[in-house]
């Protein structure tokens, strides 16, 4: 049976089974264990288990449950509503007023956690009320919080990160420091088209607050204090070379339950519920590396990813071809997977294609999250989607649609990095000390 | 029946969440002694340990509570007797490659025992022991499928397919 029978048989398989509902990570495991029975001689159940074993236990993935409780711990704290009552004081002044709050603090957030659809979540609590109350139009307000919310991926910590680094074998250091000023570059765009947004539309934007004085003001977001030492000391210790991203993480859960502490938000059922929650967070993600493990295993026995590199090799694309294409085949599977489960299911097949095209692992890591942040907004399947969905009781196709505006600023983001690669790079060289 | 199984689905998270904690211990543990100049062997593997084990034993508590993610589109898009019965086909596959995930992971812990597999980082850990885990994580996941397979045949399964729960995701 020639390759490509094998590939299509194989991806036919997958797809029925991962569209019957049986959940993704054993789905992955079924269609890995269907190929190695059929296609090789190794005995597929051995295979199986010494493989997972090896994925599940490994040191370099440690930072991943860590900073998921971080997150779990932070969102059951009254950080929200602190967030707002400390930020928008000072946004006043700007076109767009309120509106930035969304926009600010889910970079702040995102900061802190490492979930887009925890980072919507936590800042639209209180953000989406306050902004209706204050007759912002739905419209802008809905789409700017969609938008925003999927800095959770760029700005580090960051789950897909965490994810991207072990399945690529690139430094989970190095990645959450690359995405730092995309992450900025891409917080300054939605700001911007908010303005732009004020600036056509000056009707819509109700009247600012009444001015506080300069005391008030710097009262109101002295509570945001405690969370900037927090991000200063989770990142700046990956930065500086002093902590490895899983020690970080460990430092990070410890200045969560510490900051909710001083709050008076940590009690035992809060505790348990965040530890819970973290838990089973981790084990949903683990599941399904678990059966991509698996995947990547018996993909790579049949010669799949070799052979589709050369396949892609010879027809002779240039890199930004290969780029585009990724983009739109990212963006058509975003339609219908989650964005762990698309770059885990793809990796092994597509990276060393990406190797041979001579594009760097690491600037192709900050791609990838860029493109998963896209397929965050896109429907029918977008987990910021759900959550908005779920927070404002509005259709999904709705959602979309105003969030339109800044999946296409996120089109430009990437334009952006693929012409000035700097962005991405110039940070981890720096922090290598080139 | 029905509370002896959902005293060992939570008796498993339970040991879970231990598992996260003391992930998060010994981590700290190697920050602290690095500052105070004392160091912990292996740690970086008992971490890895413990972080497998966190994973593995919570897989049924989670299935149980609808977190683990599934492509619903299709499921969504059917009513009645067929959304049924698509749910049952794909319970039945997932019971299936439960237990042969069950039954390999606990061949894999007797091969390690019976070769007295030993860690190769500087733990040295007999492998058995750790690999455990994962056996007794899946084993416990294959009964909670099972157990999902007779109550949705029954037409007592309740709360399925919701992946909209799914709030912190990612």
């Amino acid at each position: 049976m020639n390759d490509l029978a094998i590939t299509a048989l194989l991806i036919l398989a997958l797809f029925a089974i991962l569209g019957s509902g049986v959940w993704i990570g054993l789905a992955l495991s079924g269609a890995a264990w269907l190929a190695m029975q059929l296609f090789s001689s190794r005995p597929a159940g051995d295979a199986m288990a010494v493989t997972i074993w090896g994925s599940a236990s490994s040191w370099t993935l440690t930072a991943l449950p860590l900073f998921i409780w971080m997150g779990e711990i932070l969102f059951r704290t009254r950080l929200s509503s602190d967030m707002f009552k400390g930020l928008s004081p000072w946004v006043q002044a700007l076109p767009g007023r309120l509106l930035h709050t969304n926009v600010v603090g889910c970079a702040i957030f995102a900061a802190v956690s490492g979930s887009s659809a925890a980072t919507c979540a936590t800042i639209g609590k209180m953000t989406l009320p306050e902004l209706r109350r204050r007759g912002y139009p739905d419209d802008i307000a809905i789409g700017s919080l969609a938008g925003a919310g999927t800095l959770g991926l760029l700005i580090p910590p960051s789950i897909i990160m965490i994810v991207y680094g072990v399945s690529a074998d690139v430094s989970i250091a190095e990645l959450f420091i690359a995405g730092v000023l995309p992450g900025v570059m891409l917080a300054l765009l939605f700001s911007g088209y908010l303005m732009f947004w004020a600036w056509r539309h000056p009707a819509q934007v109700p009247p600012a607050d009444a001015p506080m004085s300069m005391v008030a003001k710097l009262r109101a977001s002295g509570s945001l204090i405690p969370v900037l030492l927090l991000i200063g000391a989770v990142l700046g210790s990956i930065y500086a070379g002093v902590a490895t991203a899983t020690e970080a993480a460990a430092v990070g859960v410890l200045g969560a339950l510490i900051l909710s502490a001083a709050q008076g938000s940590l009690s035992w059922p809060s505790f348990r519920d965040a530890l819970l929650g973290g838990t089973r967070l981790y084990c949903m993600i683990a599941l399904i590396l678990a059966g991509a493990s698996f995947l990547t295993l018996a993909m790579g026995y049949l010669g799949l990813p070799r052979h589709l590199a050369e396949w892609i090799a010879g027809l002779g694309l240039p890199a930004w071809g290969l780029l585009m294409a990724l983009t739109l085949f990212y963006i058509v599977l975003g339609c219908f997977l989650d964005g762990i489960s698309m770059v885990v299911l793809t990796m092994g097949v597509i990276l060393p294609t990406v190797l041979k095209a001579g594009i760097d692992p690491l600037w192709f890591g900050i791609f990838v999250v860029l493109v998963v942040e896209m397929a965050q907004i896109t429907p029918p399947v977008g987990f910021n989607l759900f959550v908005l969905q779920g927070m404002t009781q509005r259709e999904i196709g709705y959602i979309a649609r105003v969030a339109l505006p800044f999946f296409l600023l996120m089109l430009a983001a990437l334009a952006l990095i693929y012409f000035v690669p700097d962005i991405v790079t110039y940070l981890p060289r720096r922090m290598r000390g080139g | 029946m029905r509370s002896l199984l959902n005293a060992l689905y939570d008796a498993a998270a339970a040991l879970a969440a231990l598992c996260m904690v003391g992930l998060l211990l010994i981590v700290l543990g190697g920050v602290a002694g690095r500052q105070l100049g004392f160091y912990l062997p292996g740690s970086d593997a008992y971490a890895g340990y413990l972080m497998a084990a966190c994973g593995f034993l919570a897989l049924a508590h989670t299935l149980k509570r609808g977190e683990h993610i599934r492509v619903t589109l299709l499921m969504n898009a059917l009513r009645g007797g067929q959304r049924r019965a698509l749910e049952l086909f794909a319970l039945m596959v997932a019971s299936l490659l439960a237990l042969i995930a069950a039954f390999y992971s606990a061949r894999l812990v007797w091969q390690s025992w019976s070769f007295q597999d030993i860690s190769t980082l500087n733990d040295a850990t007999p492998l058995w022991l750790p690999q455990l885990s994962m056996a007794i994580g899946n084993a416990v996941l294959a009964i909670a499928l099972l157990d999902d397979l007779q109550l949705e045949w029954r037409g007592q399964r309740t709360g399925s397919a919701d992946a909209g729960d799914a709030l912190h995701n990612e």
